[in-house]
Parts: C-alpha cells; sequence; structure tokens
C-alpha cells in the first residue's frame, strides 16, 4: 500500500471519503478547459523515464491528449461543452452536470485501466471513488504521482480518492456502491455480477464494461503481399504483445483468408519473425505457472487433436503462434498465444462471431470488402472495427457505449414561449 | 520393440539409486529418444506434436531439450495410447478431486510387468527384500478387480510383493464412508508387535481414519519395527493446519515408532512404476530408470540447486501410452543435482505443492459464452 492508495478498513472509511467528494464536487465546479490543461500536463510528464515504459502507458498518453480528447468532448457533451456554455437545441437549450460522485471498478489485469475509467468520470465534472486492485497498486501509485505532480493546485487530485481493500470484502464494496451516484465497472463475469448486485442507490448510472475477446482478420490480398506483410505482422504482434493477451481488446484469432492452392508458410515466417522481434523489444519479466502451464497445453492440445494443424512456438513459453483450418473460435489461452485459422471466405468466418467479441482488427486490401465486413461485424455484436496494430488505442464510444455522456445528467432548459408564464409578445 | 524392451529392462536391472548423473544419462537419452520415436511411429497425433517441438529430438543434447507433453493430456477418453485397444489389460485412474476429469493410463502387459519390477527395486532400496505383513488403511474394494483401478489401488497393490500376509483395517458404513476396524488393528498390532511389519494409506486417511482418532484415546499400537509408507498428498491436511513434522510425529506416536520410519512418497499413476520416497534426509530420490527435471516458469528452462519449479517426471518405463516425458502442475525445488549425504546417487529433490490454479479476472476472460448465459 502506498500513500497516494488508502487502505480502506472499514464501511466508515468510505462513506467519510465520499463526504468530502460530494462537498467538494457541490462547492467547487470546474471548467473542461482546467481538465484539459491537466491532464495534457499529466501525459507529458507520463513520458518520463521512468513511467514511458510502464504496460499502457503510451496508450494512456495518447488518450489524455488534448487533441484526442476535444473531438470526444464535442461529440457527445455538445459544441459549447469546452467553454460551459449552453448549447441551443430549439426552444430549448441543453448543458452537461456531472452526476456527482463515481465508483470505479476496474479489472487487475490492466494496468492502465483504473486511470482510464476515472479520467472518463472527471471530464464530466464527477469526483471519483477509486477501488485499486491489489495487484495494480504499485502502478496506479507510480501513475498517479505523476498527475499529482501535474496538478499542483489540486483542480483534479481533490476530486479523487484511490482506495484499496481485499475483494472479498462485500461490506466494503457495499459501502462504496451506497456512496456514489454513477458506477463504471470492468473486468470477468464473476466481478462484474458481483458488483453489480450491490445495493446502489436507485438513482446510480451503471456502465458495465464485462468480459469480452477480440479477433483480427486479414484479407488474401494483405498477407499475400510481400510489400505489406511484415508491416501487418508487426501491427499484429504489437497488438498481442500489450497487456500479455489479457485485454478484452487483445486479439486471440487471426483469421486468414485463404484462396485456393496459395501458401501461408511465408506469411507464418513472418509472423514468426515479428513475434521474435516484439519479444526481445519486450520481454516478458514474470509469470505464473498455471500460465505456463495452460500455454504448453494449449500447444500439445492443437497439435495432438488434428494432424493437419500445425505450430510454431520457442523452447520457452514467450509466445505461441497456432496455424489450422475453421472458423471456430477455440478458448483463449492469452499469454501471447495466437491462433491462425485459415478461411475460405472472411465473410463467412465473420458472420458466426457474436457479441462476444469486442474489437474485431482488420487488414483487407478492398475498400468496398472492408465496409462490408465492418458492418456485417457490426450486425453480429462486435463494437469496434479498427485496423490492425490499433486494437487498444482507447477511445469513445467503447463497448458501444459512450465514454463521457453515460457520467453526467444533460439538463434541458426549455425557455418559455411569448404568453406563457404571463409574459406579453 | 523387442530389441527397445531389453534395453529397458537392462537399465531396470540396474541398482536404482548407484549411477551418477553422468553415468546414466549417456544411456537413458539414447532409449529415450528411441522411445519417442517408436511412439511418433504409433500414433499421428504424437508425432505431429513431436514435429514441431522447437528443437529437433535426434539432434537434442541433453534430456531436457527433448519434447514432453503436459500431464492433463492423459485426461483423454479413451485414453491415448500407443497400443491395440485390445493389448491394454489395466486402465489406471487419477484420483481427481470432485469436478475434475482424471487422468486415464492404458497399460498392456509389458508395461504392467515393468511397473510392478520398478516400484519393487524403489521400495526395496528403503525397506530391504524382506517379506513382513502388510497393514492397509483401507478397505479391500480400493484394489477393484477389473480392467479399471484407482491411484490407491495401484499403491497398495504396488507393494503387495512385500507382504507375507495382507490385512485391511478399514471397512465402508452404510454410507459407503470409511471406518476404522478397531478390533482388527488392535489384533493385527498384537499379533506382530515386535516383527517388521509394513503400513500403507493414502496420506489423508492413514491421518483422518486411523491416527487422529487414536492420538485422540492416547493410544500406541507399540510397533517399533514398523516402517508406515503413505502417499497421496497434502492439501487436505493443509487445510487442517497439519505440516510434515506434526503428521510424522504424530503416526510415530501412535504406531510407537521413530518417526524416521515413517516414510511420505511422491508419486502420480501416468508416471507409472516410478514413486519417490523421502530419504533420511528429507529429500526424494530419481531412480536410474527415471528422471525429474524441475523447469522455471518463466523461461521453461531446468533450475539448478536450490531453485523452485514446475516438475517435469521422465521415465523410459512406459511404452503403451506416451508418459515419457511428462510436464506436470507439481511445484518442487532441487536439493542438488547428486550427492546427497543419505547416499543415493542423482537428483534430489523436495515436493513442494500444486501449481496455483489461475485465478480468472480481467476484462478478456471470457467464462462461458454469451449465448449460454441467456
Amino acid at each position: 500500500m502506498t500513500d497516494l492508495i488508502r487502505n480502506a478498513d472499514s464501511p466508515e472509511d468510505i462513506t467519510s471519503a465520499a463526504a468530502e467528494l460530494r462537498r467538494i464536487v457541490e462547492t467547487a465546479s470546474i471548467t473542461l478547459n482546467q481538465s484539459l490543461e491537466v491532464f495534457e500536463a499529466w501525459g507529458l510528464a507520463l513520458g518520463q523515464s521512468d513511467t514511458a515504459d510502464l504496460p499502457g502507458v503510451p496508450f494512456l498518453r495518447l488518450w489524455l491528449r488534448r487533441n484526442t480528447l476535444e473531438p470526444i468532448i464535442t461529440k457527445e457533451l455538445g459544441p459549447g461543452a469546452l467553454n460551459g456554455d449552453w448549447m441551443e437545441d430549439g426552444r430549448a437549450r441543453l448543458k452537461a452536470y456531472p452526476v456527482g460522485i463515481v465508483g470505479h471498478w476496474p479489472a487487475g489485469n490492466i494496468e492502465i485501466q483504473p486511470l482510464l475509467s476515472m479520467t472518463c468520470a472527471l471530464l464530466g465534472g464527477n469526483a471519483c471513488l477509486v477501488r485499486i486492485p491489489t495487484e495494480l497498486s504499485d502502478v496506479t501509485s507510480q501513475l498517479i504521482a505523476k498527475l499529482i505532480q501535474s496538478d499542483r493546485q489540486g483542480i483534479l487530485t481533490s476530486r479523487i480518492y484511490l482506495l484499496s481493500f481485499d475483494h472479498e470484502r462485500l461490506d466494503l464494496h457495499r459501502a462504496m456502491a451506497q456512496s456514489v451516484d454513477g458506477a463504471m465497472i470492468w473486468g470477468g463475469e464473476e466481478a462484474v455480477s458481483t458488483i453489480r448486485s450491490l445495493p446502489f442507490p436507485p438513482w446510480a448510472r451503471l456502465a458495465v464494461f464485462g468480459p469480452r475477446i477480440s479477433v483480427a482478420a486479414m484479407d488474401a490480398a494483405c498477407w499475400s503481399d510481400p510489400a505489406t506483410r511484415e508491416a501487418l505482422c508487426r501491427r499484429i504482434a504489437r497488438d498481442v504483445w500489450q497487456f500479455d493477451q489479457q485485454a478484452c481488446s487483445s486479439p486471440q484469432v487471426l483469421f486468414l483468408e485463404k484462396k485456393n492452392g496459395e501458401s501461408t508458410s511465408d506469411f507464418v515466417q513472418a509472423l514468426w519473425t515479428a513475434f521474435e522481434a516484439e519479444n526481445r523489444a519486450h520481454p516478458r519479466e514474470a509469470i505464473e505457472g498455471a500460465l505456463t502451464s495452460a500455454i504448453c497445453q494449449a500447444r500439445a492440445n492443437w497439435l495432438l487433436k488434428n494432424e493437419t494443424n500445425s505450430a510454431v512456438f520457442p523452447a520457452t513459453p514467450d509466445w505461441t503462434i497456432l496455424v489450422g483450418h475453421g472458423s471456430e473460435i477455440p478458448q483463449p489461452t492469452q499469454g501471447k498465444t495466437l491462433t491462425v485459422l485459415e478461411v475460405p471466405d472472411l465473410l463467412a468466418a465473420l458472420a458466426r462471431l457474436d457479441g462476444n467479441v469486442q474489437t474485431l482488427g482488420l487488414a483487407v486490401a478492398d475498400p468496398e470488402k472492408e465496409i462490408a465486413i465492418a458492418s456485417l461485424a457490426a450486425s453480429r455484436g462486435i463494437d469496434r472495427i479498427v485496423p490492425l496494430g490499433r486494437m487498444h488505442v482507447f477511445g469513445a464510444p467503447w463497448d458501444g457505449v459512450d465514454l463521457l455522456r453515460i457520467m453526467v445528467r444533460i439538463v434541458r432548459h426549455l425557455r418559455p414561449v411569448d404568453g406563457e408564464h404571463g409574459r406579453s409578445a | 520393440m523387442n530389441a527397445l524392451e531389453a534395453r529397458i529392462d537392462e537399465l531396470l536391472a540396474v541398482p536404482p539409486y548407484s549411477l551418477s548423473p553422468e553415468e546414466r544419462e549417456p544411456a537413458f537419452l539414447a532409449l529415450l529418444k528411441d522411445e519417442l520415436e517408436y511412439a511418433c511411429n504409433r500414433s499421428a497425433a504424437y508425432r505431429n506434436y513431436v514435429r514441431h517441438w522447437p528443437i529437433d529430438p535426434r539432434a537434442a543434447p541433453s534430456v531436457a531439450d527433448l519434447p514432453y507433453l503436459p500431464v492433463s493430456l492423459l485426461k483423454a477418453d479413451p485414453p491415448f495410447a500407443l497400443v491395440d485397444p485390445h493389448a491394454i489389460k489395466k486402465i489406471l485412474t487419477s484420483s481427481s478431486t470432485t469436478g475434475q476429469v482424471p487422468s486415464r493410463i492404458a497399460l498392456d502387459s509389458p508395461t504392467s510387468r515393468r511397473m510392478s519390477k520398478a516400484v519393487i527395486a524403489i521400495a526395496q532400496d528403503f525397506l530391504g527384500e524382506q517379506r513382513r505383513p502388510y497393514l492397509v488403511a483401507d478397505v479391500p474394494s480400493s484394489v477393484a478387480q477389473g480392467p479399471a483401478m484407482g491411484a490407491r489401488g495401484a499403491a497398495i497393490q504396488g507393494l503387495m510383493p512385500f507382504a507375507s500376509q495382507l490385512t485391511y483395517c478399514m471397512n465402508p458404513d452404510d454410507d459407503g464412508n470409511l471406518r476404522l476396524d478397531r478390533d482388527k488393528l488392535l489384533e493385527f498390532a498384537k499379533a506382530h508387535r515386535d516383527a517388521p511389519v509394513l503400513v500403507y494409506g493414502f496420506t489423508y486417511i492413514l491421518w483422518q481414519y486411523l491416527v487422529k482418532p487414536l492420538l485422540a484415546e492416547s493410544i500406541s499400537l507399540e510397533m517399533p519395527n514398523v516402517h508406515v509408507l503413505h502417499s497421496g498428498g497434502w492439501k487436505r491436511l493443509q487445510d487442517e493446519a497439519v505440516d510434515k513434522a506434526s503428521f510424522n510425529s504424530g503416526v510415530a506416536q501412535v504406531f510407537g515408532c521413530a518417526a524416521d520410519r515413517v516414510i511420505d512418497f511422491y508419486g502420480m499413476v501416468e508416471n507409472v512404476g516410478v514413486i519417490y520416497p523421502d530419504c533420511a534426509e528429507g529429500n526424494k530420490h530419481v531412480p536410474a530408470f527415471a528422471d525429474v527435471i524441475v523447469r522455471d516458469p518463466l523461461t521453461l528452462e531446468p533450475v539448478g540447486d536450490g531453485k523452485r519449479g514446475m516438475v517435469q517426471v521422465c521415465s523410459v518405463l512406459p511404452t503403451s501410452f506416451p508418459g515419457h516425458l511428462l510436464l506436470t502442475e507439481d511445484v518442487a525445488e532441487i536439493v542438488a543435482l547428486d550427492g546427497c549425504r543419505c547416499g543415493r546417487r542423482g537428483t534430489a529433490f523436495r515436493f513442494v505443492g500444486r501449481v496455483p490454479k489461475a485465478e480468472m479476472r480481467g476484462c478478456g476472460n471470457i467464462i462461458r459464452r454469451r449465448e449460454l448465459a441467456r
């Protein structure tokens, strides 16, 4: 535990922290420009050598840039939102106000998730009560220290309370839920189900980002072209490497459209080279024995279950490429284990996907075909369709949900027409 | 195949703890390579696995470089066999906990014969050759007659060659639970009070149904020449906060023997014929016809003295299933690659526990598919 993340021992610890946050959010309003200035400075500070290489920091820095956030603010909250103006809407005018205190329950597998979640609510003018998973405590402290350094006046830091407690302490989860006006909940099925069932106030807004997987797809024109193949393989490797392939946006499967008689061996060789290069650049520093075991099992299972399956992997558990046929997604192994599935027709394969898939990373040479694939994927339940190499770039909407709008109240002021309230024409 | 069997028997005939690693490695490695080739010829699936191994097995400079199979791959049903179904004489099943799929190990006659010879060779090194009264802390039905046998039955049967007389001291009650037959136990103890006696039980059963109740009543069986062997793991005892020292002391008190006559052995049905009893130094040893490699989970490289990692068991004994090189889900610590003070040659190690189960967490973990949740 660090000073920046407070250990909660009793429900009272949480309710008193929430009371202080509520006092601040009700008495001190901030403008979006103030928030953006702090975020911009925070992003710069995160580029310093002690934090720049922490997992996910490049994505966090990209997200914090004014150029990234301004268009999202304008789209979700209206063109005048940056200046605190009301937005005209016929006879009415609209403006976003904070819901109050937003509780955040991030997952334990993505280092930057507590901060991404928190920034969405802060941009709505809210205060944040954030439960930091124990395993993310150290990295969160390092990242939040840069925010404190960038926010000398406490414009945003006064609105943030980071706390830590054992995930089994239901009394503390309950106290947190009862103290908030909104919640952003991330994670696996069990965690999400537990948090959703907490006694939130009836008015509380809940944004749930549950467990999902992601896939990638390439058409034959892309993977068979020696001019583009290597760059695309490097992009897939980047997407696989981030977050040790544990994020919902991590590709578990690559569908490879294969026309008659073509050999994918050159492509697999290029992918192998890209994986080796990525591994040299970003070697794993630790692993749980259970993941090593799962990786070894995935390799053996794949090769034993079908004699036409093939695979490439080193003697270490660093990475694995499993190659086979068909459109059925195997149970994800994670830990940089990518299954490459050759399919005769991308559209037919992707038609079998469902809402379990969050992101589709695409490399398709023909723009019309790309549009057709994107439309099909969207209709099957996929929420993000992005180019390969950009699968983890955080942006709104996420999981099909606007990230800022969900934690604000859009207040509508309908002005009286002439004659109403006794006004004369 | 006959030539291969002859070479296995040759290694099996060597006193199990007489060879240094350098003396043992060349023949052991060559034999494993030939067994791998045999297995590849018998199974196209296995051949596909070996073909994709990052190191060519024929050119592998050491046993650690040969292709190992995760032990969970032996949970297949029907069992993953290298022999025709009609040649399978027995199927051993592991003692999986509730809800888990057990391993299923297909034994043909030659593998079964080697399994018995191997257990005898190892146990003789610890117990001597003499037959003696054999008390089993279990029920007779654990050694079911038929084509299938569980881990308890296999362990009980493996020690039968040391028995001059066999006594089971448990009965099933009306609900099928174990119950100590106290009269039978006391009668056995009285009859063999000063004689060399062999006792075997699963660790938890021995403690829960025999030692714990007798300890509570301060009963001593007064059998100073007993050897009490037990196996099966410590998880349930750890849950009851019983460590190895208190276990040994409790067993010794009940049987009225010295604590060093209580011998824990590590074994698994997948590693047929190979058991790893504790020596007087508290270490487990590898016989000449087998090996244990402990691998660093980060690199899968073998670790050295004093380091912990995942256990890989190696054995030349099986020819009916691909159990030559198995990566287990157990964790052990290498004590020394040679030179244990007990005098046994080869690798000495200590069992540490199981690889902790992966915790399902995070936004990329799908436990069940969406359509099932609807």
